[in-house]
Order: C-alpha cells, then sequence, then structure tokens
C-alpha cells in the first residue's frame, strides 16, 4: 500500500507559554492508503497538535512532514492553503459548517474553490450528501439540521474533494451516542468504498473501537501503535 | 460568485446591526448632500441674483471711470462699440447705459444714488429689469414729466411710492450740476436691499436731452450666451479695445467668485467629511462581525480558502451594506433636493429676511449637481474600502489552528 503520510522526528515545542512546552517528541510515523487510524490519548497529549502539523496547520520545531514526496515543514504559508486545498479533507469538532450556505453549496465549497466544473460539483456534493444520508437536506442550511447532521455534512465536504486524507479532531465530541455512531459508521463505510484515508484525534472509546490502527500519544510521544481486524 | 453570495449573506445574518449602519449611511449622506445642496443653492442663487441682474457677465468702461466714477470719462464711440459688441457669436445681449453718481430727493427725504440711463429693451434683455416690477410699470407712460424705475427700498428710504414726483440731481459731462423731476413709475425688487437703494433707472434719452448730448456712453453691460467662455471673450473684448477698461463677473464680484470656486472644488470634501464620520461605524459594524466569527474564518482558511480571498469576502461585506446605505441616500437626497429646488425652501420665519442686506434670498432653491451624486458614490466606496481594511486585516491575521478552536 502506498504510503500517504511519513512523519520523521517531528517535534513541537510552543515558546509562547511561560515555560517551553513539548507538545510532540520525536514523532516517527507512517500512515498508508486507506488506513482508518485513531490518535488517542488524555487531554494534552499532542493529539490535536499532531493533526495540526500533518494537516499543514501549524510547523513542526523540527522534523519533516512528507507527504505526495513533498516535506510541507518547509512549505511557505501561502504554499500551505494550496496545499491543504488540493490534498486534505477536514473535519473539526464542532460548527464545521459555513452558516450562510445550504448543505449543498457547503459540501461544494472546497471543489469550488478548486475550481472545478459547476456541474461536477453539484453532482458529488448530492451524491455525497446522499451517502450520509441527507438526500433530503440538499437545499437546508446549517441551523436546521442537528449536531450529527451537521457533522455529516461535514464529513461530505471533507470527502467530496477526493482528499488524500482526511483529518478530523475528535469528530464525535459534541455527539450524542447514537448520531456518533451514526458518523462512525458513515466514515468507515466511506473509507472503505472511496479508500480514503482516515485519521482522528479522538478519547471517545466509540471511535477507538472501530479504528484498525490507534496510536496512543503520551506527553507528545508515541506511547503505543497497534493495528486491528475489525473486518 | 460564490464570495459574493457568501458576502451577501453575511450581512443580513445580523439584520437589525445591518439595518442600523445601513440607516446611519443614509443619514449621513442625506445630511452631508442637503447641507452640500443648500450651500450650493445659496451661491448659485446669489450668483444669478448678482451676476444675471445686476453686473452681467462682462462691463466695458473707460479706465478711470472705476475709480472716480464720473460722466465724463465715457467710452469712446461708445455706440459703435456697443453695436459691435452686439455682432459677436459669443454674446447674447448688449446693454449701454450712461451712469451718474448723483442724489435723489423726495418731498421730504433724499439719498445717494448711481443714475443708470438705459435703453429700456435692452435693459430688460441683460438684466431682466422689466420682469423685475413689482409695483407698477416699466417704461411705458410718456407723460410730462421723464419715468423713473426705483427699487422697492429706495422707495421706503424716500418715504416715496409710484406715481409720485422725485427730483435727481447730479453732476454732467462738463461738471455742471443738472437737477430734473421724475415721476416713479414702477418699483423693482431684486435680492440685495443695497443694490435697491443705490441704482435707479432712468430711459438714457431723457438723460440726453438734460445734458444736452447724445450717444454718451459710460458703460457697456455684455451678456453671454454661456456664461463658462467669460474670460476668454473679456479677453478679446480687452484686446479689441484697449483703450476701455473690460472686467468679467468674477472681477466686480470677487468674494462671489471664490466662494463658488471653493464650493465647486471642495464640496465633496465637506460630504466627505460626514461620510468619513459615518464610515467609522462602518468599520465598528465589520469588526464586530469579525470578531464574532473568528472560528468560521478559521475553518475557511483550514479547508484552504486564501488569505486574499477572506480578506475579499470581508471588504465585499462592507462595500455591500456601503452601497445599499449610499444608493438609499442618495436616492432619498436626490428627491429631497429636488422637491425643496422646486418648491424652495422659505427661511424668512427663521431671521431669512434679514439675508437680503448680505445680498442673499429668504427662499432657498437647494441644488446640487448631477456628476456631484456620482462624486458621494465613488467616496463612499473608497471610504467604505479603507473602513474594511481593518477587520478584513484583523481577520487575516488569525491563525487557523487557533482560530477553529476558539468557542
Amino acid at each position: 500500500m502506498k504510503t500517504v503520510i511519513k512523519t520523521q522526528g517531528l517535534s513541537k515545542t510552543y515558546t509562547n507559554t511561560a515555560v517551553p512546552v513539548e507538545a510532540l517528541k520525536d514523532i516517527s510515523l507512517e500512515f498508508k492508503e486507506g488506513e482508518f487510524t485513531a490518535i488517542v490519548g488524555p487531554s494534552g497529549s499532542g493529539k490535536t497538535t499532531f493533526l495540526n502539523v500533518i494537516g499543514g496547520l501549524d510547523k513542526p520545531t523540527k522534523g519533516n512532514v512528507i507527504i505526495d514526496d513533498v516535506d510541507i515543514a518547509s512549505m511557505k504559508e501561502s504554499q500551505l492553503f494550496d496545499f491543504r486545498l488540493k490534498h486534505i479533507g477536514f473535519v473539526f469538532q464542532a460548527y464545521n459548517l459555513i452558516p450562510v450556505l445550504t448543505a449543498t453549496e457547503n459540501v461544494s465549497f472546497i471543489m469550488l474553490l478548486q475550481k472545478r466544473p459547476k456541474e461536477e460539483m453539484n453532482k458529488r456534493a448530492k451524491e455525497m450528501l446522499e451517502q450520509v444520508g441527507l438526500g433530503d437536506k440538499l437545499d437546508v442550511r446549517p441551523n436546521k439540521l442537528s449536531g450529527g447532521q451537521q457533522q455529516r455534512v461535514a464529513v461530505a465536504r471533507a470527502l467530496a474533494s477526493r482528499p488524500d486524507f482526511v483529518l478530523a479532531d475528535e469528530p464525535t465530541a459534541n455527539l450524542d451516542t447514537e448520531s456518533a455512531f451514526n458518523l462512525l459508521d458513515i466514515m468507515a463505510r466511506l473509507n472503505r468504498e472511496e479508500n480514503i484515508t482516515l485519521i482522528f484525534s479522538t478519547h471517545d472509546q466509540r471511535v477507538i473501537d472501530r479504528a484498525r490502527r490507534v496510536i496512543k500519544l503520551v506527553d507528545g510521544a508515541v506511547d503505543k501503535d497497534e493495528t486491528f481486524d475489525r473486518d | 460568485m460564490m464570495l459574493i453570495k457568501i458576502s451577501w449573506r453575511n450581512i443580513w445574518r445580523n439584520s437589525a446591526r445591518s439595518l442600523v449602519i445601513i440607516v446611519a449611511i443614509v443619514l449621513g449622506v442625506l445630511g452631508g448632500n442637503f447641507s452640500a445642496a443648500i450651500r450650493l443653492g445659496v451661491e448659485r442663487q446669489n450668483f444669478r441674483e448678482t451676476v444675471e441682474h445686476q453686473v452681467s457677465h462682462i462691463q466695458l468702461h473707460h479706465p478711470d471711470f472705476i475709480a472716480n466714477p464720473e460722466a465724463h470719462y465715457r467710452i469712446e464711440d461708445g455706440s459703435k462699440v456697443a453695436g459691435d459688441i452686439s455682432e459677436l457669436p459669443e454674446v447674447a445681449h448688449v446693454s449701454p447705459r450712461i451712469v451718474f453718481e448723483g442724489m435723489a430727493a423726495s418731498a421730504n427725504m433724499n439719498a445717494g444714488v448711481r443714475i443708470k440711463g438705459v435703453d429700456p429693451e435692452a435693459e430688460t434683455a441683460a438684466t431682466d429689469l422689466g420682469h423685475l416690477i413689482t409695483d407698477g410699470s416699466y417704461f411705458e407712460e410718456t407723460g410730462r414729466l421723464p419715468s423713473v424705475i426705483i427699487g422697492k427700498e429706495l422707495a421706503e428710504e424716500l418715504n416715496t411710492e409710484v406715481g409720485s414726483r422725485i427730483v435727481l440731481t447730479f453732476q454732467d459731462i462738463s461738471g455742471e450740476m443738472v437737477s430734473a423731476s421724475f415721476r416713479i413709475e414702477g418699483l423693482y425688487e431684486v435680492t440685495s436691499t443695497a443694490f435697491e437703494k443705490r441704482n435707479l433707472f432712468v430711459r438714457k434719452v431723457d438723460i440726453e436731452e438734460l445734458i444736452g448730448k447724445p450717444e454718451v456712453i459710460t458703460e457697456i453691460a455684455v451678456v453671454l450666451h454661456d456664461v463658462d467662455t467669460y474670460r476668454e471673450v473679456a479677453e478679446h473684448l480687452q484686446e479689441s479695445y484697449p483703450g476701455t477698461s473690460v472686467r468679467h463677473w468674477a472681477d466686480m464680484q470677487p468674494s462671489l467668485y471664490y466662494s463658488l470656486e471653493f464650493l465647486n472644488q471642495n464640496l465633496i470634501w465637506i460630504v466627505g467629511l460626514i461620510i468619513l464620520g459615518v464610515s467609522f461605524g462602518l468599520l465598528n459594524t465589520i469588526l464586530m462581525s469579525v470578531l464574532e466569527r473568528v472560528r468560521e474564518l478559521g475553518i475557511l482558511m483550514a479547508i484552504g480558502m486564501k488569505k486574499t480571498k477572506v480578506f475579499g469576502m470581508i471588504v465585499l461585506e462592507t462595500t455591500m451594506l456601503a452601497i445599499i446605505g449610499g444608493v438609499a441616500g442618495l436616492g432619498v437626497s436626490w428627491g429631497m433636493i429636488r422637491y425643496l429646488n422646486q418648491r424652495g425652501m422659505d427661511i424668512s420665519g427663521f431671521g431669512g429676511e434679514g439675508m437680503g442686506d448680505f445680498g442673499y434670498a429668504s427662499v432657498i432653491h437647494p441644488e446640487l449637481d448631477p456628476g456631484f451624486y456620482f462624486e458621494v458614490a465613488v467616496v463612499i466606496v473608497a471610504f467604505a474600502i479603507l473602513a474594511a481594511c481593518y477587520p478584513a486585516w484583523k481577520a487575516i491575521r488569525f491563525v487557523p489552528a487557533e482560530a477553529v478552536r476558539e468557542e
């Protein structure tokens, strides 16, 4: 399987605090195409920082992040904007959507920024919303959707542009159990069907139980890296 | 297109706040335009009154007449000069006059006056005098006594009225004192009470008969088809008649000229200052809106929306608000100014009667040139873009990784 992301000696130290904080310590990992990985660990273990660094939202203090044979750690900010747009899908904890756009417009948004043809955009957005079970909410704005439905739209948006991988930062944190399971089912199915690499940060056991690979971070370092056969 | 759609919908997310700023812009534009229209209307009215009814566009005199207005400083071949000038294509009307400084006396009062001997038809064509008569008639009578047309203010000062006799005394060309009785045939009214008190009109032929010399002309008033050509025509006349002193209205009324010039060049900045004030309100509104959307803007940048687009979106939102308010403000002010221009604003109840002492009318007709509305529109958009810069800059300074975690 093709390696999608490779980190080498990744470290991140925050110096804008009273005492410098080492959020990541010498992390070297590889993520293969189609993997469904959960990054777990207690609060402050560096989960979000790790996702931010491999997602090009933050720069490492040391080390490399190789994606598609390119070290994004050495990219300029403007290059990172383009890189994120073309290669990475994001799902955040909550309030992911643009409130003034309908579900279809939200899902189309990244493709619009990528300047995809309108017909392709609309077709793909509709297809993705149907896949996440929101085929009847195409023209509904986020404020008329439940929290779970909003996260499903966010997943549809992240996957619609067929990125190399999707990063999800605690996507179920604000969801009730039923909505969380529903979202996880959808993400697991899309992971299989679309063969898109999914990487989550979570301390939600429901997510951990679905992941085929679980990486545990403790104090910014990899404590465990386990693979499970869930099929 | 999507950026426009998002910006448009964003400004209506908090419709009450957007409406408040739109109303503020409307009121700012209305206030600015209205005060500008009053100022311009007053000055243009003053121009029309002063230039069209009193001094005309250009006047010719003997060079010494200006400092010493005596009739022996006459224009050589005045009638021929006046005739030749009237043939010029730029010239609409010419009124040749003989002017004396003198005294007007009624039965029990007297006043220093400027006596203007005119050709009634030429004078009306040049200054509209025949249509400014508010009591009596305009050189229609041919009775035993020659007619005189005097200002309403002078009539009050002399405590006299239409039909009464007054005695005019002045020095003739040879320096001899001449006195003659005239019958007041009509009273004229102009905005300037000073002009009314000072200037009276008699037939030129009656004066010529009194002084025993025909064809004496000390002043030629020239009215042009296009007032904007006054400088070129005045220069041309000065070259053609070097023995005369040619002055245009701006020479004769410098304060009026500079006042109009100032307004023409600076009126937009008077309105601009008001719009500048309003634009700080706009800045505040957009800044609030940006600070309420930290997380959303962070997500937009995280998923790949470039900072230039985020900046553009904020500028677009601000500009849209300004355009809505600006268009509404321009529309309302255009309607209001147009209505008041036709109807007139009578300010006599607010002490406006006294404005005549300064040459201003008590009924104001506010006016603005159509091009001025366009200039205001440009200023609104320019200030809106400037006002948007700070919130937009603030927005693109958000660090996506931090902004997406904002509560």
